[in-house]
């Protein structure tokens, strides 16, 4: 026996040192694992982008405004015959109690304040605080429009431990693990009370493990329920422990932890959580919030307070009793918390409408922001977009898209790639501010924008240049004024590849026009005539300062429009226009601030005039004309009233429909037609013209705001044929 | 003394007195009448309609934060205020002032024109509000270096508004 033991001696010395070594090898491993996720980037936070912020003021029309759905998706919360808390109202018949909650921003942030509003009808009649005295405008805190996630797909918004409310730390604790202040990582009398309670169950109902060993599993380990993976779980825990304070580990636990699934991205941790479901920052929870978001933490779906409002409650509840029971909240919040009703905030809109609008965003960012800073870096990037007006365009889109199929049968195609599509881009001339953008029918289809990457033939949306062009100039260099002719006669350019003869829509002549019916009726021939005489090389001058920048041919045909450009730079130079002649810088974001608070990047509002503002305002006065007398005329039948100017185009085979047009504060511009070249076999007035009234009609609720007025010194008169001849003004042709 | 002497004195001085306003004014160190050919925002604030009177009171809570040297909280204000009305001229006033402040006298100039403009299309351009466009203009060349065309423009704004113009700015709280 001796003789064998001293035998072994050798082999089991050395087995217990490889085992030695190799255990140490693991647990080195372990443990740069556990130091290496700690110290280094912990979490992968998405930036988020967030719109432009509603404005309250004496005046506003809170129905059109959408006033309630903006307070639900902020996450306000209605309450009555209390007075209201930081991000509660009271809607009260014609009076309105709000208390604005604290907005934290380098330069928007507000504290938090009370308003009365007062209503009659839909307006709102007077803005005051508490105190009676009247408010001129307070803006609301931006709504959010969407994220930029990784492949995983995680929702996050970091929170450190010090700015979350006590009570959503101690509901965890009460029902996730009471002894977490003092246990090392391991709770054996955990396991033990699981252990029994499943034994008893005949099943796995209660779970033993830690705070500390469910972040672990979250943190470093595949989701498998398997013995060696529980052992590696609980040593991993262990040094977690040993190594890390127990506020650290509570805050990594706080931002990892998953608390459910919102369409197909998944919410990490309680700031996000806050924000899904209940539209507010984690630090403004109320105990009643901070005992829901505890007791879903166990099964975040099956107790969700969307899906299974019971089941969410009654664990709610739950959780308030353990607080109540272990000492943590004293018995009158007790019974107060447990007595609210499950309040949870409106699903915020489908990202799906804006998602051209973020894939545009991420494109016109700097390069340094690339996709692994916008999934990683938490930033906070406050866009132009206006959600109720990116949420009118993506409608008017889709109804405007379905409609004309449905009553063009041969238009209509079963597949999603080959089907018609159509986009629309909205922008404030002023600011050049892009307020909405939709660049296809579907994004999940194609991700192709067709506003802002396509290149589409312009066709007659392009004419106006070439009469802008004219007007800069005088009557006797070749240029025109309003009250001119122009000859729609047979024309014959030879050029290097033959002779080019432009014809009308129509197929006919119609000899000596007046300038308005010339771009009213949109004619060819008198336009392209037009182009002849002030030089083609003058029209795509001033399409260029417009803000074209795709490139021009100078050929006769360009005076119709035979030049590829995106719909985004048609509305540039729209806007050009209807700005008076100052061409803004497009912008789609105005800052990009860290996590941290810091303003990264800022686009400030910038313009320059490229076109005196005399010239701008005979062309829209032109464009009026086309609105009021042309082929835009049946837009009045939309329910449009008031300055409305703008161009319908159609190009050849009739393969491109657009129509761009503005208001004194609103530039739209719509292309329908088909990614591949086939005929639509509709013009601009029938395809486009429809989907751009429905939106501007939503977007101004009808009644467009403000007027085309005249520069200083120019004046309006009326013209008969005995004056021209006098005025030396019928020339042109 | 004979009511015919006092009545001779009391049109003597009635005469005398706009000829001795006329004179103080021309002499430096005589303080003329306090913002007696300059607009303020407040004599604007309620004109216009609901959302032109939003607008100037998002302009006034920026000419603050300007006040308090917070800019990037005046810049956000005066977006707001575009934001609510994009013509508001009373905003690219503000704007050439802050951007005066700022040292971008190309931008400042840009958002003069862009008051310019907007006043005189709706009629609004009135000498209390040429003061300053002249003054910020002159202000704004001067940071160009362009000292010739300043100098006239910045003694014609000192010459209209003395209490506002004499040191050759205008400050957030003398627009407010």
């Amino acid at each position: 026996m001796l003789a064998l033991l001293r035998w072994l001696r050798l082999p089991l010395g050395l087995g217990a040192f490889a085992l030695g070594v190799f255990l140490a090898v693991w647990l080195i491993r372990l443990d740069r694992t556990v130091v290496a996720r700690f110290e280094g980037r912990t979490f992968k936070v998405p930036s988020r982008v967030l719109s432009a912020p509603s404005i309250l003021y004496p005046g506003l029309d809170w129905q059109r405004s959408d006033l309630r759905g903006t307070l639900a998706r902020l996450g306000y919360r209605q309450v009555q015959g209390v007075v209201p808390a930081p991000g509660q109202y009271e809607w009260d018949g014609r009076r309105v109690r709000l208390h604005l909650r604290a907005f934290d921003h380098p330069t928007r942030g507000e504290p938090a304040r009370k308003l009365e509003l007062r209503l009659d009808g839909s307006r709102v009649t007077a803005l005051t605080s508490p105190d009676g005295r009247p408010l001129g405008a307070v803006p609301l805190e931006p709504e959010p429009v969407g994220l930029y996630y990784g492949p995983d797909r995680e929702q996050r918004e970091l929170a450190r431990l010090e700015d979350l409310p006590p009570a959503l730390v101690d509901a965890i604790l009460a029902i996730e693990d009471q002894r977490f202040p003092t246990h090392s990582g391991v709770d054996p009398r955990r396991i033990a009370g699981a252990l029994l309670a499943n034994l008893e169950a005949g099943g796995i109902t209660q779970g033993g493990s830690t705070l500390t060993q469910q972040l672990v599993k979250n943190f470093f380990l595949a989701p498998e329920r398997t013995l060696s993976r529980k052992l590696q779980e609980a040593v991993m825990a262990l040094l977690v422990e040993w190594r890390y304070e127990k506020p650290a580990i509570l805050e990594a636990y706080l931002n990892e932890i998953y608390l459910g699934q919102r369409g197909a991205t998944a919410v990490h941790g309680m700031g996000q959580a806050a924000r899904l479901y209940f539209g507010k920052r984690a630090a403004d929870l109320e105990l009643a919030e901070c005992a829901l978001l505890a007791a879903i933490i166990q099964s975040p779906n099956a107790n969700s307070p969307y899906r299974h409002p019971d089941r969410a409650l009654e664990r709610r509840n739950l959780v308030l009793d353990l607080m109540h029971r272990q000492g943590r909240i004293d018995p009158s919040s007790w019974r107060r918390a447990r007595a609210e009703p499950l309040l949870v905030a409106e699903v915020t809109p489908d990202p799906r409408d804006a998602r051209y609008f973020l894939a545009a965003l991420e494109r016109q960012l700097p390069e340094h922001y690339g996709s692994g800073v916008l999934v990683n870096e938490g930033l906070s990037i406050h866009a132009t977009i206006d959600l109720r007006l990116q949420i009118a365009a993506a409608v008017a889109l889709r109804e405007g898209l379905a409609d004309l199929e449905k009553r063009h049968a041969r238009i209509r195609r079963e597949d999603p790639l080959r089907q018609l599509q159509g986009c629309l881009v909205a922008l404030r001339p002023q600011t050049g501010e892009v307020l909405a953008l939709v660049g296809g029918r579907d994004f999940g289809v194609s991700q192709f924008d067709r506003c802002i990457q396509a290149r589409r033939p312009a066709g007659s949306v392009f004419k106006p240049f070439v009469y802008i062009a004219a007007l800069e100039r005088a009557p006797a260099g070749g240029g025109i004024t309003l009250a001119s002719f122009l000859s729609d006669d047979p024309l014959e350019v030879r050029t290097p590849s033959g002779i080019w003869a432009p014809a009308n829509y129509d197929r006919q002549f119609h000899g000596r026009v007046p300038v308005r019916e010339a771009l009213e009726r949109s004619l060819n021939v008198a336009t392209a005539r037009l182009g002849q005489q002030v030089g083609i090389e003058r029209v795509a001058d001033v399409a260029r300062r417009l803000g074209i920048e795709s490139a021009l041919p100078e050929v006769p045909s360009l005076a119709l429009g035979a030049a590829d450009v995106s719909p985004l730079e048609m509305a540039r130079a729209y806007a050009t226009v209807a700005n008076g002649g100052v061409r803004p810088v497009v912008r789609t974001f105005d800052e990009v601030v860290d996590a941290e608070g810091r303003v990264l990047e800022r686009r400030e509002l910038s313009f320059e005039r490229v076109l005196d503002e005399g010239t701008a305002y005979l062309a829209t006065s032109l464009l009026q004309g086309v609105i009021e007398r042309g082929t835009g005329r049946s837009i009045v039948s939309y329910g449009l009233h008031g300055a409305l100017a703008g161009k319908t185009g159609t190009t050849d085979d009739e393969r491109d429909a657009w129509f761009v047009g503005f208001t004194p504060e609103l530039v739209v511009a719509v292309w329908i037609g088909f990614d591949e070249p086939q005929s639509l076999g509709l013009s601009g007035a029938a395809a486009a013209l429809p989907i751009w009234a429905r939106f501007v009609r939503e977007a101004t609720g009808g009644n467009v705001r403000g007027e085309f007025l005249p520069p200083q010194g120019m004046e309006s008169l009326e013209i008969g044929a005995w004056d021209r001849v006098r005025a030396g003004l019928s020339g042109g042709f | 003394m004979s009511s015919c002497l006092i009545d001779r004195i009391a049109l003597l001085l009635l005469l005398l007195a706009p000829a001795g306003m006329l004179a103080c004014r021309s002499f430096p160190g005589v303080p003329g009448p306090t913002r007696d050919e300059a607009v303020t925002l407040e004599e604007v604030m309620d004109r216009g309609d609901d959302q032109r009177r939003a607008s100037n009171h998002l302009v006034d809570q920026g000419l603050e934060a300007d006040q308090l040297a917070d800019a990037g909280r005046a810049l956000d204000r005066y977006e707001l205020a575009l934001q609510l009305d994009p013509g508001n001229p009373w905003v690219y006033l503000a704007l050439a002032r802050h951007e005066l402040d700022r040292h971008e006298p190309r931008r400042a100039l840009a958002s003069l024109d862009r008051c310019r403009t907007l006043l005189e299309r709706r009629g609004e351009i009135s000498p209390r509000v040429e003061t300053h466009l002249i003054g910020l203009r002159g202000s704004a060349l001067a940071a160009l270096g362009r000292d010739a065309e300043a100098r006239p423009l910045l003694a014609e704004a000192r010459r209209r508004a003395p209490s506002v113009w004499d040191d050759g700015r205008l400050a957030a709280e003398e627009l407010r």
